[in-house]
């Protein structure tokens, strides 16, 4: 358990750069002021979670290896660093929008929470269904960059960018991704919202607890 | 205890480890010899657990060891190991954290022998004091098979000698497996118990070094006479000059014949003798 911990702390320490990179994005994000429509700068909280797998498999990976982790640790740490990731980023978007996004009087501040129906459910269930869905990103995110180094890495790769190539201009199969992301992401379902970003990270982490076991270094 | 049968690893059509069968039962520290490209990091490496073979079987501690063992239990270190940029006190720190059996005070107490400096950062050190870092991580985790790959490139003779005494110190400290593959052949006699040679992919060698001084040995003479000398031992090797020829023996020595000049091998001509190989020319 300490060296799982051990590997937390050392990744988080390691992801300086997404932390600053996310919190200069936050800090200096603006909407033109003509615009009716402003977008939260809450929504660029979001970047610590899409930064951080890469951080977590290309640069903290081997080094944890040649000091020693074991790969069970290295994993274990890693999920347990997106689970305090993913709640950490959504408790800093539900803040900036309850208490940061009302200053705005003259446009409409359009939050990613309110726009997948989220808030709906109250701040505080948003805030638990913007996190089990940046978990869910952050594990599909270090699934598929753990397999880059081998060939079923790019056969995934050539098979999502073919699936969004053919699913998009065919309108039947369109409405099959339209329908898969109304289920992941834009739900206000907040039960079924949660179960299936649940059950689906807990498909992705033992995926990722294959294609770790065929790493090599 | 590390067992290997007819383990095999291909890279497409070439192979280059190719059936290897070693049983290492006792703990001990033992040297790895073999010439660049002999297989001996790609043998080191799947040990680890770091790459897969393409077939056989490696056990350590009858844990069966590929890609997919979460927990080796087993430490390997290159001297190019990536390590965070850090200063030297805080790696060897978190080494401690990641490593249950971490020895604290072992890292400390070399860091200070070797007289590096804690505050400096990894990649700021010379080639010598990154490796001898990695070799004190590798060292203190006490794990119970311990690889170390060419673990003195880029170290000056003091550190050298400073190195072979930190690694008899901590074999003395905790007896365990000590792997060493090294190309610095004289240096490290005094320090392992075993060596093993290994040529394209195959195991030559794996006894004492005792067996080596003891078999190991030169007949130079008349060709007739040494031939004669050698008909029934086991010739690793032949020289010839002129008339004169030198047989290079690894076998029970014969009674010494007024004729024959008899030399015992010094571990770096043995290796050569071994690897039959001579200025890149085979024999």
């Amino acid at each position: 358990m300490n060296a799982t911990f051990a590997v937390v702390k050392r990744e988080l320490a390691s992801n300086k750069m997404s932390f600053i990179l996310t919190v200069l994005v936050v800090l200096c994000a603006t909407t033109s002021g003509d615009s009716a429509i402003a977008l939260s700068n809450g929504n660029y909280t979001w970047l610590l979670a899409a930064m951080s797998p890469f951080f977590f498999v290309f640069y903290v990976y081997p080094k944890l290896m040649y000091l020693g982790t074991s790969k069970k640790d290295f994993y274990a740490g890693s999920l347990v660093c997106y689970g305090f990731l993913a709640l950490l980023v959504s408790l800093a978007n539900t803040t900036i929008h309850l208490i940061f996004d009302p200053l705005n009087h003259t446009q409409t501040v359009m939050n990613l929470m309110d726009l997948c129906g989220w808030m709906e459910n109250g701040a505080f269930i948003a805030f638990l269904q913007q996190g089990i869905f940046l978990f869910l990103t952050m594990t599909f995110l270090h699934v598929l960059l753990s397999m880059q180094s081998h060939w079923y890495g790019w056969l995934t790769d050539g098979i999502l960018v073919a699936m969004i190539c053919i699913f998009t201009p065919i309108a039947s199969l369109r409405q099959l991704l339209v329908g898969f992301f109304q289920i992941i992401m834009l739900n206000s379902n907040a039960f079924l919202h949660i179960g299936v970003c649940a059950l689906l990270s807990t498909g992705l982490s033992i995926i990722g607890l294959v294609v770790l076991k065929r790493k090599t270094l | 205890m590390i067992e290997l049968s007819g383990v095999t690893k291909q890279y497409r059509q070439t192979a280059v480890l190719k059936d290897v069968s070693l049983t290492i039962s006792e703990p001990g520290i033992y040297c790895l010899l073999g010439r660049n490209g002999a297989g001996k990091t790609t043998l080191l490496k799947s040990i680890a657990g770091y790459q897969n073979i393409s077939y056989g079987e490696i056990r350590v501690n009858n844990q069966l060891i590929t890609t997919a063992t979460l927990d080796t239990g087993v430490s390997y270190i290159e001297n190019f190991a990536k390590h965070f940029h850090l200063p030297v006190k805080k790696l060897l720190h978190i080494a401690g954290e990641v490593n249950p059996n971490y020895d604290f005070a072992f890292a400390t107490e070399m860091m200070e022998r070797f007289e590096l400096d804690g505050k400096k950062k990894f990649h700021h050190l010379s080639l010598g004091m990154k490796t001898m870092v990695s070799t004190i991580i590798c060292l203190a985790s006490n794990k119970n098979v311990i690889l170390l790959d060419e673990p003195v490139l880029g170290f000056d003779a003091i550190m050298r000698v400073e190195f072979y005494n930190m690694l008899s110190e901590s074999f003395q400290k905790h007896p365990r497996i000590i792997l060493v593959s090294t190309h610095i052949i004289e240096e490290i006699t005094k320090t392992i118990q075993k060596l093993i040679i290994l040529d394209k992919g195959r195991i030559r060698f794996f006894d004492t070094l005792q067996a080596v001084e003891k078999q190991a040995y030169s007949i130079s003479g008349l060709k007739s006479d040494v031939e004669a000398a050698t008909k029934n031992l086991n010739v690793i090797g032949q020289d010839s000059v002129g008339g004169l020829v030198t047989s290079y023996i690894f076998d029970t020595p014969p009674k010494q014949i007024a004729s024959l000049e008899i030399h015992p091998l010094t571990l770096q001509d043995f290796f050569i003798q071994m690897v039959g190989h001579r200025g890149g020319i085979r024999k």
